[in-house]
């Protein structure tokens, strides 16, 4: 097993040694005047990563964060009329951004719905989710709707109206939101009409159809659980938050704590495994070798009988798949790793278990590769809501507004990024530590099971700096 | 198809150095597995 073990290091060494340059798609960077090399940069997170586990290893030889300990520190008043509230913002803003969408240009640059759509709802609400907690919940607006109306059937039919929800299968899990969030990022990252307009509203109305399909089959809170995909990859990460609110109640909580009550389902490695392969691809993909590479598939598929466009598609997708799978078999590798510790814990049983220890490394993927076009991509939110449509009209007198990219040096995006890998990983490694010492018969046992996971977050961390680096260049 | 990777190889050979921590720790992590294997042969 253990050989096996270091095959799969090897391997997948390998395979990250073949990886060519590549650059971030959305990680728009300035010329940065760096000190040291780029490259020294994974040396030294490396070393934090060993100096971090080697800590933990002396230093906390008992589960501390296994136990969920919330304190309410605020009742919200009038919270009932406030979630109200919060829904009909979220309603209004989705009819908005599709109104757009369908009646406004279809320039990408001036309408508002390719904007809202990637930069401030993919990428701002899980900034937002981590600072102060599940906000999308409250603004879900599918969600909204599907309450209103379930609040509306039963004040006309009474209690009766609506049957009885079907249950949720076990089995389907969280993998609806994995699948769903792939079939996200595929839009984004290889669907040649990704910034159309018109086409983002119509997926959108799609989606919410798909959504209310599942809520009324299945339940509000069952589907919203597992098989939302945004609602479940937004609470996974508003579960890194010091922050939960709930039921009209703000608690407060550890850091981290929030995520090791991760109920492991099936599909929660998948989503999480979707989530840093498909944000790795984003950067990927403007690579030199894969624009070597590419073209290569293209002609191939081409050859075979399809148009150009399909083509090019196809071989995107399967780039996206293998980043995907790249990621998982990095996990893997480390799951595989601590079966070789000797105790009787099958991989199915570790992959779940540590399946929470992945959630702080999503998190630094997408604040790493995306905080830079946030902090720009955001500005143009200022003149895109006085002018949603593109039409010359000034709603709020802010249509003259421009994006300053001078307000942020490239250094210290750089330096944001790096630190948000770094924390991101050492969260990982201490996640990863508590659960094995909850998991393992000793401190011993506990240590030398997470060797493996040392390796996961090294590699992990290397990779997200070596995308970071090529962007830079 | 490779040939372009070995043509280009002055743009990407510093990615190298990028995956040396992750061998630097794969072989540091067989040193110690041959070490206790030295130790206690009974050990798989």
């Amino acid at each position: 097993m253990r050989r096996r073990a270091l095959i799969a290091a090897g391997l997948v060494a390998g395979l990250a040694l073949a990886l060519p340059a590549a650059a971030a798609a959305h990680g728009l960077v300035g010329k940065q005047d760096l000190p040291i090399p780029r490259w020294l940069f994974a040396w030294g997170a490396a070393g934090v990563l060993i100096v971090s586990f080697v800590a933990l290893a002396t230093l906390w030889p008992t589960p501390r964060l296994q136990e969920l300990r919330e304190r309410v520190v605020w009742r919200v008043p009038a919270a009932r009329a406030l979630e109200i509230l919060c829904g009909a913002i979220g309603v209004f803003a989705f009819a908005v951004v599709v109104y757009a969408g369908l009646a406004g240009s279809q320039s990408p640059q001036e309408n508002l719905a390719p904007t809202f759509i990637y930069y401030v709802f993919w990428v701002g609400i899980p900034f937002l989710s981590f600072l102060i907690g599940d906000v999308f919940r409250l603004f879900n607006p599918w969600r909204a709707i599907a309450v209103a109306a379930a609040w509306l059937a039963a004040r006309v039919g009474g209690r009766d109206a609506l049957s009885e929800p079907l249950p949720y299968p076990r089995a389907l899990g969280r993998w609806p939101a994995a699948i769903g969030i792939f079939l996200f990022a595929w839009v984004e990252l290889v669907y040649v009409d990704r910034d159309d307009p018109s086409t983002l509203a119509i997926m959108a109305l799609a989606y919410a159809a798909v959504q209310l399909v599942g809520m009324s089959l299945y339940g509000i809170r069952p589907w919203l659980r597992n098989a939302d995909p945004f609602g479940v990859t937004f609470s996974l990460l508003a579960r890194l938050s010091p922050l939960h609110w709930r039921d009209g109640r703000l608690a407060v909580r550890r850091p981290l704590a929030g995520v090791v009550a991760l109920d492991p389902r099936p599909g929660t490695v998948a989503l999480v495994c979707v989530m840093i392969g498909t944000t790795s691809f984003d950067g990927f993909s403007m690579g030199t070798v894969w624009n070597d590479v590419a073209p290569d598939v293209q002609q191939v598929l081409m050859d075979i009988g399809f148009g150009a466009e399909v083509a090019l598609q196809i071989a995107f997708t399967l780039g996206l798949l293998v980043m995907v799978l790249l990621v998982s078999a990095l996990y893997r590798l480390g799951v595989e790793g601590m079966r070789t510790v000797g105790e009787a814990h099958s991989a199915q049983e570790l992959a779940r278990a540590f399946a929470h220890t992945l959630v702080p490394i999503a998190l630094a993927y997408l604040v790493a590769h995306y905080f830079s076009a946030l902090t720009y991509q955001a500005q143009a939110m200022a003149y895109l809501i006085s002018d949603p449509l593109g039409d010359g009209s000034n709603l709020f007198g802010t249509a003259s507004a421009t994006i300053d990219y001078g307000w942020i040096s490239a250094n210290a995006i750089w330096y944001v990024q790096v630190g948000a890998l770094i924390v991101g990983h050492v969260c990982g490694l201490i996640l990863a530590h508590d659960r094995a010492l909850a998991l393992y018969r000793d401190h011993r046992a506990a240590t030398r099971s997470q060797y493996w996971m040392l390796v996961v977050m090294v590699g992990f961390t290397s990779l997200g700096l070596w995308l970071l680096s090529a962007a830079s260049q | 198809m490779t040939a372009p990777v070995f043509a280009h190889i002055g743009h990407w050979w510093t990615s190298i150095l990028y995956v040396a921590p992750v061998v630097v720790v794969v072989v540091w992590l067989g040193l110690q597995s041959w070490r206790a294997k030295r130790r206690d042969p009974e050990k798989r």
